[in-house]
C-alpha cells in the first residue's frame, strides 16, 4: 500500500539522532485477533530487543494503553467487537501522540482513506513481512519524536519567555 | 402465456372499437333523426302551402265569376237582357273581365232559353226539370261539377237567379275550365309533385298528371274523399307512418287536401314520397356510406393499434427481462467482489501468520548459525512449532480456496434418486465418531413413507455434513461436552414436498447475525476454525438442487435447518 506523500513526510521527519537506540525508547503493541500471529511477533520482535507489548481485541488495546504510555500501536482493521477503525478513533482521541499503522488483510481504497482521515499514519496489507512492517514502525516511532521534540521546544521557548515566578506558577497549575 | 395474450388482445381490440364506435354510431343516429324531422316539417309545409294557395286562386276564381254574374244579373232587368243586343253588350263586358267565360244565357221561371249569346245556337229549348236550374231556383245560384256535354270540351256553368217583380229569372254563364287547368295543372313539384281537384263523387274536375283521366272517376279517392276543414296531409300507404321508414315504393305518396270554399270539390296536392324526401334519400345513402367507411376505418384501425399496443407490450417485457436479467448479472458481479474481498482478507490473515513464523524462523536459525554451539531443544522446539503452525495456516489457505471452487462451482449436479434412510445411515455413520466423543447423541426419524428425492448425493452429503458440524459445534457451545442432542429428520410436508432438517438444542442465532448467516465470509468462529462460506456454499447447492432452505432459531434454545425439495418423480 503506497500511500502517495508519505516519502515526502519521511524526508521531513526521519531525523534519527545518531547514537540513539530506537530499539530500547520504543515502546510497541500489535493488535490481531490472530492469536499465534501475536504469538509469533512477539517472540520475534523481542527476541531481536524490541519492547513489545501485544492486545488481540480493541478492548484489550485501550485498556493496555491506559496503563502504559506507547509509541507506535499496529492495529489490525477486522476484529470482533470493537473493530479497528473504532479503536483507532478512540485512541486518537485520548492519546493523540500515538502513531498507529494500520493493518489488513482486506485493502481496499476507502479502508485506507476512512483510516487516515481518523488519524493514522500508515497503512499496511497483509501480508507484510517483518522488516518492512519494522521499518515502517521506525518511521511512525520518529515522526512520533520529532513531534515530541517540537513540543518541547514550544514548551521551553515560552520558559524562556517567562519569569521564573510563571513558570512555577505555570508548572503548579499543571499538576 | 399463449392464452393471456390471446385475452389481452381480445380486451384491447373491444375497448378500440367500442369506444370509437358508440359516440359515432350516436351522432350519425342524432344527426339522422333531427335532420330527417327538419326535412319533413319543411317538405309537409311545402305542400301545404302550396295547397292552400291554389285553392284560393280557384276559390277566388270562382267567387269573382259569380260576383260578375251576379253584378249582371242586378244591374240589368230581365226584359233589358232579353234583348239579344244588350245580351251581347254585356257579353262583351264580361269578356272584358275575363276570357273564362264562353256564353251567356238568359232563363225565364220555367226554365225556357229565351234569350243566348255565345258560339252555338241554343235558345229556346227549356231546362225546367234540369239540376243546374233546379239548383239555381232553389238557392239562387249554382256552380256546376265540370262537363263535356254537347259542346265536347270541358266546362261548367255558373248560374245566378233574381226575383223581378215577382218573378224569378236565370242568369247563366258557361265557363271554360282551360284558365283553371291551366292554374291547376301548372303546380309541379319537383319531379312527381302535382295538383288536381275531384268533385264530391271523386271525379276528376282537372287532368291528372297520369293518364287521360278527366272525367273519370279518381282511383285513389277513397283515401282523402272524406269531409274535413283546413288542410289535411297524410302517407298515401297507411303502413308507412312516417318519413323515418325506409320505404320509397311508387305507391308512396305524401298528400295535401283542402276542400274548395265556394264550391265542393277537393282540391289535392300529391308528390311521391321518393321525390319529396330525396335530400333525405340522398342524406341516407351518404351517411350509410359514411358509416360503412367509419367502421371498416375504426375496426382496421383497431385491429392494426391493437397488433402495434401487443408488440410494444411484448417488447417492454423483454426488456424487463432483460433488465432483471442484468440486475442478476449486476447483483452476481457485487457479490463477487465482494466475495474476492472477503477472499483475500481470509487468505491473507493466515498467510501473515505464515510470514511472522516465517521471520521468526529466520531469526532463530540467523541466531543458530552465529552461535552452533549454542543450539539447544528450546530452539528445535520452536522451529519445530514454527513448522507446525505454518502447516496449520497452510491447510487453513487451501480449506478456503476449496470452498471457494465448490461455490463458484456451476456444474451440471449429478442427480439420481436418492432413499432417505440409506442416506441418513451413510452420513450419520460419517459424524457419529466425532459426536460420541462430545458426548452428543445424535437421532434420526423418518416420517411416513420413507420418501425418495431426486438430487446429487455427493452435493446432498456436503450439504448434511455441514449442518450437522455446525449443529456439533454449536451444541458444544452450549453443553460442553454433555447433553447435546442432534435431530435430523425427514418426511413429507403438508403441499407434497420432502423435508429434511437438522436440529439442535445449541447456542442458537442471535437475531442481528441471523439476516447474515448465509453472507460468504461472515462467521462467528474465531480466526482459522470457520471459513464462513459453510452455510452459503450450502444455500447455493440446495438452490441449484431445485430446493429451498430456510433456517429458524432461538437464541440459547437451538436452531433448526430445514431443506425442502421436490419429490423424486414428480
Amino acid at each position: 500500500m503506497k500511500i502517495p506523500g508519505r516519502n515526502i513526510m519521511k524526508h521531513f521527519f526521519t531525523e534519527r539522532e545518531p547514537g540513539m537506540d530506537v530499539k530500547k525508547e520504543m515502546k510497541l503493541m500489535i493488535v490481531d485477533d490472530e492469536e499465534r500471529f501475536l504469538y509469533a511477533m512477539e517472540k520475534l520482535l523481542t527476541k531481536k530487543g524490541y519492547d513489545v507489548q501485544t492486545a488481540s481485541s480493541g478492548e484489550q488495546c485501550l485498556e493496555i494503553l491506559e496503563k502504559k504510555r506507547l509509541h507506535v500501536v499496529i492495529l489490525d482493521i477486522k476484529m470482533p467487537g470493537l473493530d479497528g477503525l473504532e479503536t483507532l478513533r478512540r485512541i486518537k482521541r485520548l492519546y493523540p501522540l500515538v502513531e498507529v499503522i494500520l493493518l489488513t488483510g482486506h485493502a481496499t481504497v476507502e479502508s485506507a482513506v476512512d483510516g487516515l482521515k481518523c488519524g493514522a499514519s500508515d497503512f499496511l496489507m497483509k501480508p507484510i513481512s517483518a522488516d518492512d512492517l519494522l521499518e515502517r514502525v521506525e518511521d511512525a516511532f520518529a515522526r512520533s519524536r520529532a513531534v515530541a521534540a517540537k513540543i518541547d521546544e514550544a514548551r521551553s521557548r515560552r520558559f524562556m519567555q517567562q519569569s521564573p515566578g510563571d513558570i512555577l506558577k505555570d508548572a503548579a497549575e499543571e499538576k | 402465456m399463449n392464452n393471456t395474450d390471446a385475452r389481452m388482445r381480445k380486451t384491447v381490440l373491444f375497448s378500440m372499437i367500442l369506444v370509437p364506435v358508440i359516440p359515432f354510431v350516436l351522432v350519425i343516429l342524432v344527426g339522422y333523426f333531427y335532420s330527417a324531422i327538419s326535412i319533413e316539417a319543411r317538405t309537409v309545409e311545402t305542400l301545404q302551402r302550396i295547397v292552400n294557395d291554389h285553392r284560393h286562386m280557384i276559390d277566388t276564381f270562382l267567387r269573382e265569376r259569380r260576383t260578375n254574374l251576379e253584378f249582371v244579373i242586378h244591374t240589368n232587368s230581365f226584359e233589358s237582357l232579353r234583348r239579344p243586343h244588350n245580351l251581347a253588350f254585356v257579353y262583351d263586358n264580361l269578356r272584358g273581365v275575363s276570357n273564362a267565360f264562353v256564353d251567356l244565357g238568359v232563363f225565364d221561371e220555367n226554365g225556357l232559353h229565351v234569350a243566348y249569346h255565345g258560339p252555338h245556337q241554343l235558345s229556346g229549348k227549356v231546362y225546367k226539370e234540369e239540376p243546374w236550374f233546379v239548383g239555381v231556383m232553389q238557392n239562387g245560384v249554382h256552380i256546376s261539377d265540370v262537363f263535356l256535354g254537347f259542346r265536347g270540351y270541358p266546362h261548367f256553368i255558373i248560374a245566378v237567379a233574381r226575383q223581378e217583380n215577382g218573378k224569378t229569372w236565370v242568369l247563366r254563364a258557361t265557363i271554360d275550365t282551360y284558365i283553371f287547368n291551366d292554374m291547376v295543372g301548372r303546380i309541379r313539384i319537383g319531379k312527381s309533385g302535382e295538383a288536381y281537384i275531384i268533385n264530391n263523387d271523386g271525379v276528376f274536375q282537372t287532368a291528372p298528371l297520369a293518364g287521360d283521366l278527366l272525367l273519370q272517376p279518381d282511383p285513389n279517392r277513397s283515401l282523402y274523399l272524406m269531409p274535413h276543414d283546413g288542410i289535411k296531409t297524410f302517407m298515401s300507404n297507411p303502413n308507412i307512418p312516417g318519413v323515418f321508414q325506409p320505404y320509397f315504393g311508387r305507391d308512396a305518396y305524401l298528400y295535401a287536401t283542402t276542400w274548395l270554399e265556394e264550391k265542393p270539390w277537393l282540391m289535392v296536392v300529391r308528390q311521391e314520397k321518393k321525390d319529396a324526401f330525396r335530400n333525405l334519400r340522398f342524406a341516407m345513402y351518404l351517411i350509410a356510406g359514411i358509416v360503412v367507411t367509419g367502421l371498416t376505418a375504426i375496426v382496421g384501425l383497431a385491429f392494426h393499434q391493437t397488433g402495434r399496443v401487443i408488440h410494444r407490450i411484448k417488447r417492454m417485457d423483454a426488456e424487463k427481462k432483460g433488465l432483471e436479467n442484468q440486475l442478476i448479472r449486476a447483483t452476481r458481479l457485487a457479490e463477487l467482489g465482494q466475495m474476492a474481498a472477503g477472499f483475500a482478507h481470509e487468505i491473507n490473515n493466515p498467510l501473515q501468520v505464515i510470514r511472522g513464523e516465517q521471520a521468526l524462523m529466520e531469526f532463530i536459525i540467523t541466531e543458530m548459525r552465529e552461535k552452533p554451539e549454542g543450539i539447544d531443544d528450546g530452539s528445535l522446539a520452536e522451529l519445530e512449532d514454527s513448522i507446525r503452525q505454518m502447516t496449520v495456516q497452510i491447510s487453513r489457505c487451501s480449506h478456503i480456496t476449496q470452498a471457494i471452487l465448490s461455490f463458484g462451482r456451476n456444474t451440471e449436479p449429478d442427480m439420481e434418486d436418492i432413499r432417505l434412510d440409506d442416506f441418513f445411515a451413510e452420513i450419520i455413520a460419517m459424524i457419529s465418531n466425532k459426536a460420541a466423543v462430545h458426548g452428543i447423541s445424535i437421532n434420526q426419524r423418518i416420517g411416513g413413507d420413507a420418501p425418495l428425492i431426486h438430487g446429487d448425493k455427493g452435493l446432498l452429503q456436503q450439504v448434511l455434513l455441514n449442518l450437522l458440524n455446525n449443529a456439533i459445534d454449536a451444541v458444544l457451545e452450549k453443553h460442553g461436552s454433555r447433553g447435546g442432542e442432534i435431530l435430523v429428520y425427514a418426511g413429507r410436508a403438508e403441499d407434497g414436498q420432502v423435508e429434511i432438517s437438522v436440529q439442535d438444542n445449541g447456542a442458537g442465532i442471535s437475531a442481528e447475525n441471523m439476516d447474515k448467516i448465509f453472507t460468504p465470509f461472515f462467521t462467528t468462529k474465531p480466526p482459522g476454525k470457520g471459513t464462513g462460506l459453510g452455510l452459503s456454499v450450502c444455500y447455493g447447492i440446495v438452490e441449484n438442487l431445485g430446493g429451498e432452505m430456510s433456517v429458524s432459531s432461538h437464541e440459547d434454545a437451538g436452531t433448526t435447518f430445514t431443506l425442502r425439495f421436490p419429490a423424486a418423480g414428480k
